[in-house]
């Protein structure tokens, strides 16, 4: 009983924190309270996810909300992340402070709609009705929005409106996906309320037209794709990502794409018994996977901005995992793992490169050049999660890459082998030909070196540790959560799975 | 009867929308096709009326027939430049690739297996005939607010097809789903204003810089 009113606690404690936001008086309350009330979410979040985890699926008002192992993963995740960004958007927008180019009006807007896009990205994960969660991803994009822009410039306007037209369009094209789900349940006698709980779908799912199921899956994969930054659908995300702010980029990147790329893996299952597991969905995925690879790779090679390079790094990395879950078997498992890690990596990497830009005064790589000189702390950062991104061992992301590795191997994928290994071969050369003489080069500007305080080192390290502790070491309980997580997704597909597969409870 | 009326209405109204040369007109016509829609679910479902569809076509119409136009031509107003649509595609060119999007949706809803119940054949068909239409126009017209109508048009045609296709969607979801439309065209007046005040026009081909 008691975990059931968490999970409208859940939502509850951001959006009223961020209803708070936007009464207060002072920038610097502002961002507090903001932390505060994210504080209280992750704590809150972690100890439901944490029980889910342990003892099986837990459902609310009347199974409208439901958290199994895959969306408390998720959740998890998710929560990690809004938690670093938070403490780091304090750091941020707590330097433009001291510089004085923040107002309230700014700050209210940003704790608003942070907290705001919280509340909604935690409904996506906690609904079980599959109306709620698309709502749940198009508040996510109108709320942030506007955080593109807490800045107005031409460029971040620009920004805004490609960002806001084209995820607008991709998320309607993802409501048409649902209503045909819907259309396919027609005839199983489902009444009204129950229609898009993903539980019905999901124990009827040998019984839904397969043909409708086909046309959904294809309007949702294009429709969340677009959000989750799937090539060719990702037009929208270089430039979202570099003119927003850096805590914004690091919650883009590190958050909502993942969150995107989750409503899709909710559909597999049920897309996968309905077209009676012959992995036809598994290929589509596998499809964009590879093609999302692909483009970032050749587009990583022409970036001079760093913040544009590291949008590009994403497009890449929402291609593995779309690949890993494509994949199946093992490939679900470390889908699942990287996306833990790419979320760490692209958040830190996002953290240094903001401050970076705040220190320089600019995000053109050349002229970063020698940054650990200069802030010797970001610049390490930015380096090892760069270091991180593109696969050295032995951080965490070059563990999942291997396992997806593996798994295309198990599948006798090799066509998608060797484009993923091409792929990632273009995009280590072309990162790590611009990360070396970003960190070690001559310095070409005439800026002051910057210190940096305790919670900004503590900001790069706990990160850098995590990655570097999980591609060593996997701690028993989270091997628990990724393989419960990936039996969801891929329980009745026992086909690709090599496994035979694990039971839902 | 009345259902097949409106459906009609519904494909000249989009046909009359590539041929429009005029940001105003666009507006009332795209408002005249939300007040139509929004009489649907009640033609849908004439025989098992309930405060449920009563409630939703009341929601629909007051939205789509009054606040969108409102703030579309508020941010029309606020913009003050030419009103001309300023096309990338002409007009005949637009409504011919409107003719063969009707050919092609007239296909497409033949082949699409969902049971509309009652014999009004069109339902798909138009459905998906308002979500091309809606789609061109996004790409197809300079201007931002002609954007936002096309974006308007495609939302429509998936509305359509939840009211003929999917009758038992839960109010909640609807209700979810018309306050995200809601929302999303607000937002969009709004950016509308800055990026007027920050250009001095609305014309979106000038929202370049950002390449690569």
């Amino acid at each position: 009983m008691k975990h059931e009113a968490l999970l409208w606690v859940l939502v509850l404690v951001p959006a009223v924190t961020g209803a708070l936001s936007l009464l207060l008086r002072s920038a610097r309350t502002i961002l507090g309270v903001m932390c505060a009330g994210v504080g209280i979410s992750l704590a809150l979040g972690w100890y439901v996810a944490g029980k889910v985890l342990m003892s099986g699926p837990v459902s609310a008002g009347g199974e409208w909300l439901y958290l199994d192992a895959l969306s408390a993963y998720n959740l998890g995740v998710m929560l990690l992340n809004y938690g670093l960004s938070s403490a780091y958007a304090s750091v941020y927008f707590g330097v433009e402070l001291r510089e004085g180019r923040l107002t309230l009006h700014q700050a209210r807007l940003f704790a608003g709609l942070w907290c705001g896009a919280m509340a909604a990205m935690t409904l996506v994960f906690i609904s079980n009705n599959l109306g709620i969660m698309w709502v749940g991803i198009e508040a996510t994009t109108l709320l942030t929005g506007f955080l593109i822009c807490v800045h107005v410039t031409g460029e971040s306007l620009e920004a805004m409106w490609k960002y806001i037209l084209i995820c607008s369009v991709g998320v309607a094209f993802a409501f048409m996906g649902t209503l045909l789900v819907g259309a396919s349940a027609h005839g199983l006698g489902l009444s009204a309320p129950e229609v898009l709980l993903w539980t019905k779908l999901q124990a009827h799912a040998g019984s839904l037209n397969p043909i409708c199921l086909k046309a959904a899956f294809i309007f949702l994969l294009v429709g969340y794709g677009t959000k989750a930054g799937l090539a060719p659908m990702h037009h929208w995300l270089p430039d979202a990502h570099s003119q927003a702010p850096a805590p914004v980029s690091a919650i883009f990147s590190g958050i909502t794409l993942n969150t995107a790329l989750y409503c899709v893996m909710r559909y597999v299952p049920i897309v996968e018994a309905g077209t009676g597991n012959t992995g036809w969905g598994l290929r589509l995925l596998t499809g964009f996977g590879l093609i999302s690879i692909l483009v970032a790779a050749v587009f990583v090679l022409l970036q001079h901005d760093l913040k544009r390079l590291l949008a590009y790094s994403s497009v890449e990395h929402i291609g593995i995992i779309a690949l890993g879950v494509g994949l199946g078997g093992l490939g679900t498992f470390a889908a699942l793992f990287h996306t833990l890690n790419h979320s760490l990596c692209k958040t830190l990497a996002f953290f240094g490169a903001g401050r970076l830009g705040q220190i320089f005064g600019t995000h053109d790589m050349r002229k970063l050049a020698g940054a650990i000189r200069v802030a010797p702390v970001w610049g390490m950062g930015l380096f090892g999660s760069l270091l991180a991104l593109i696969g050295v061992a032995p951080f965490a992301v070059f563990m999942s890459e291997l396992q997806i590795l593996k798994a295309a191997l198990d599948g006798r994928a090799i066509l998608a082998l060797v484009l993923f290994l091409f792929g990632a071969g273009v995009v280590f050369m072309g990162i790590l030909g611009h990360a070396i003489p970003l960190a070690w080069g001559k310095t070409t500007s005439t800026v002051q070196p910057a210190r940096a305080g305790i919670l900004e080192t503590l900001l790069v390290v706990v990160p850098l540790m995590f990655l570097l502790v999980l591609g060593i070491w996997m701690p028993e309980p989270l091997q628990t959560a990724l393989n419960a997580a990936a039996d969801v997704i891929h329980h009745v597909n026992p086909v690709l799975a090599g496994s035979s597969g694990g039971v839902m409870p | 009867m009345m259902t097949d009326l409106i459906l009609v209405l519904v494909v000249l109204t989009n046909l009359k929308l590539l041929g429009s040369s005029r940001l105003g007109s666009s507006i009332r016509v795209v408002a005249a096709q939300g007040v139509m829609l929004g009489l649907l679910p009640i033609l849908v479902h004439v025989h098992e009326l309930s405060l449920h569809f009563a409630a939703l076509a009341a929601g629909t119409v007051a939205l789509k027939g009054v606040v969108f136009p409102w703030l579309l031509f508020r941010a029309l107003r606020e913009a003050e430049v030419t009103r001309e649509v300023e096309p990338y595609v002409g007009y005949i060119t637009s409504i011919l690739i409107g003719l063969a999007a009707l050919a092609t949706s007239f296909w497409l809803g033949g082949r699409l297996p969902v049971s509309t119940g009652e014999p009004a054949s069109l339902l798909v068909p138009s459905a998906l005939f308002s979500i091309f239409v809606g789609l061109f126009l996004i790409v197809a017209r300079k201007r931002a607010v002609n954007q936002v109508l096309g974006f308007l048009v495609m939302e429509n045609g998936i509305y359509t097809f939840g009211v003929g296709v999917v009758a038992e969607l839960p109010f909640l979801v609807e209700l979810g789903v018309l306050l995200d439309a809601f929302v999303a065209v607000f937002v969009m007046g709004i950016a509308i204003y800055h990026i007027n005040r920050e250009f001095d026009h609305i014309e979106v081909n000038r929202l370049d810089q950002l390449k690569g």
